[in-house]
């Protein structure tokens, strides 16, 4: 499977305008002001899928598709979107009751009518049929999310490589949020690629190559707070995405976060954001400047450092992966409207590129008292030139 | 390619989300929202008579022809106030807030140079006195972020920031 920018960027659209039909489906179906925040591909391990589901507790319905295209659709929602959207579909249901059923098949019915939308999308575009299924229902009491899949021959190891498709909706003011995932097989992104125009392609292996580089990365940043604070801390998630330059900002919400910003030069060059809640700031500095009345000036010292560490431990292992310096800048300190931070560092990309590859990365202790985010934005050309480092054939 | 589509179908809700790199206009006196501003630039505008009114939310200063027009101060602006027409807006009576256009990090990338958040502000003054509309108030530059809430009903702009407190335009 080789994947190149070019394809990318049609993934890309193709998501997004899928999920713009998927949407307005529903506005159409149940007078729900549905938007698309965010579409990201992403590159990940059916591992990584299922750990998010079982993480965030999501209810989903499957639908497969076959013909032009072969693989799975997934429309996921957190238990309490579920709830709303129920409720918003029929009111007065009490999905605790014996409506559960009934619960089940609302949901079902929104699944069909939105990944159905979503599919024909995909198919206008390769010009082509593709038939689905009828929708599975799973919460987190069945199986995993790509469970049925595998029923249908859709194979996947758990280690294998996944081109996941994930687009963040949002309705009624933000009350309801669905995840809408497709996963097509590997043969499937195959046939896309070829239909994309395939010039220079690179093998998955170097993407997939990076992507466990970022693991390694945010593992060691993880290690690295733990062992200043005393935190206990592990990596939630950890992933590289490719999304239109203007989704990176959109990926934050407007909730005030503290960290660090930092520069960093070589090949690849680019952006990197350390961005803490205020309540897991006020713990980094409280436990870097145990029993002292620590005013504003000093706090912000002991973000600089702990930004400064999570910096290193992160972006090491990719110098000595890739052969190369790379040189950081001093951090600033932000405090400030979490997505208003990353705005000018998508900005400044947004100026020679359309696209980004995202790395973002979680970490976190096990009660969620402590979060820490990893934005990290390299350069795409350069980032590009870096992973024919990484190819196998190189 | 844009994120939120501008020809969202009616709200429900009367709120009105306008993404990056895009805008959106409302003619039933709901409100329009945006986040996350930093060296991007808000551009409200508004025709007290008809009561249609508009939010762009511009990532860069000038637009590049092969660029998606809303990600773009000018052209961005250029296309709201074409929409607003065709929802009954008269450009004449048409006037305009700004917000946005900050500088938060001086990066070495910059060269020197003005910064996206003050060319992001040039432009839209710039493109606004081109089309004979006026700026009736304007909360720029500076080095934190915003957020917008234009209520269309008034054409009163909220902006909020972390730093410096809310304020009404």
């Amino acid at each position: 499977m080789n994947l190149d920018v070019r394809s990318l960027r049609t993934f890309s659209r193709l998501a997004h305008s899928g999920a713009e039909k998927a949407a307005g489906s529903l506005t159409t179906l149940a007078g729900i002001d549905t938007y698309v925040n965010v579409t990201k591909v992403e590159l990940g391990t059916k591992t990584d899928v299922e750990n998010e589901f079982a993480e965030r507790d999501l209810v989903s319905v499957n639908i497969g598709f076959s013909g032009g295209l072969d693989g799975r659709t997934i429309l996921a929602f957190s238990p309490e979107s579920a709830e709303r959207l129920v409720d918003a579909l029929v009111p007065g249901m009490d999905p605790t009751s014996g409506d559960g059923e009934l619960a089940a098949s609302s949901l079902k019915e929104v699944a069909n009518i939105m990944l159905g939308g979503f599919i024909d999308g995909w198919a206008d575009y390769l010009d082509t049929s593709i038939d689905i299924t009828t929708p599975t229902y799973v919460d987190e009491d069945s199986g995993g999310p790509l469970e049925e899949v595998e029923t249908d021959g859709f194979e996947h190891r758990e280690d294998e490589r996944i081109l996941v498709f994930r687009n963040q909706l949002e309705a009624a003011d933000d009350a309801i949020g669905f995840d809408l995932y497709m996963v097509p097989t590997s043969q499937s992104i195959g046939t896309i690629v070829e239909a994309s125009g395939d010039d220079g392609a690179l093998p998955v292996e170097s993407f997939a190559a990076f992507s466990e580089m970022i693991c390694d990365g945010a593992n060691q940043a993880s290690d690295d707070i733990t062992a200043m604070t005393g935190i206990d801390t592990a990596v939630e998630v950890s992933r590289l995405s490719f999304v239109p330059i203007e989704g990176v900002p959109m990926s934050l919400t407007d909730g005030v976060r503290r960290g660090v910003v930092l520069e960093f030069t070589g090949t690849p060059s680019g952006y990197i954001a350390i961005l803490f809640d205020e309540p897991s700031a006020e713990n980094i500095a409280s436990s870097l400047l145990p029993g002292m009345e620590a005013d504003e000036a000093m706090r912000q010292s002991a973000i600089q450092e702990i930004g400064n560490i999570v910096t290193s431990g992160f972006l090491d292992g990719w110098a000595n992966a890739l052969e190369t310096t790379i040189e950081i800048s001093p951090p600033r300190h932000v405090h400030d409207i979490g997505s208003a931070i990353v705005d000018p560092l998508a900005t400044d990309l947004a100026q020679s590129q359309e696209y980004a590859f995202l790395i973002d990365s979680t970490i976190r202790t096990d009660d969620d008292e402590f979060t820490c985010d990893i934005y990290a934005l390299p350069d795409e050309n350069e980032l590009r030139k870096a992973l024919e480092q990484l190819s196998p054939a190189a | 390619m844009q994120v939120y589509t501008t020809d969202t179908p009616t709200s429900t809700s009367g709120r009105i989300k306008v993404g990056i790199a895009d805008y959106a206009v409302d003619s039933d006196g709901g409100s329009l929202t945006t986040s996350g501003l930093g060296s991007c630039i808000g551009v409200a505008l508004y025709d007290p008579d008809s009561g249609v009114s508009g939010l762009a939310h511009a990532m860069l200063p000038e637009a590049d022809p092969s660029g998606d027009p809303a990600k773009f101060a000018d052209t961005g602006i250029q296309s709201l106030l074409s929409e607003m027409q065709d929802a009954g807006a008269d450009p004449t009576r048409v006037v305009a807030k700004l917000a946005g256009g900050s500088t938060m990090f001086d990066f070495t990338s910059a060269n020197g140079g003005e910064s996206i958040g003050d060319r992001n502000v040039e432009s839209a003054r710039k493109t606004l006195e081109r089309l004979d509309i006026d700026i009736v108030a304007m909360d720029v530059g500076g080095d934190h972020g915003r957020s917008l809430e234009l209520d269309t009903s008034t054409g009163d702009l909220r902006v909020r920031s972390a730093k410096a407190g809310d304020q009404i335009l």
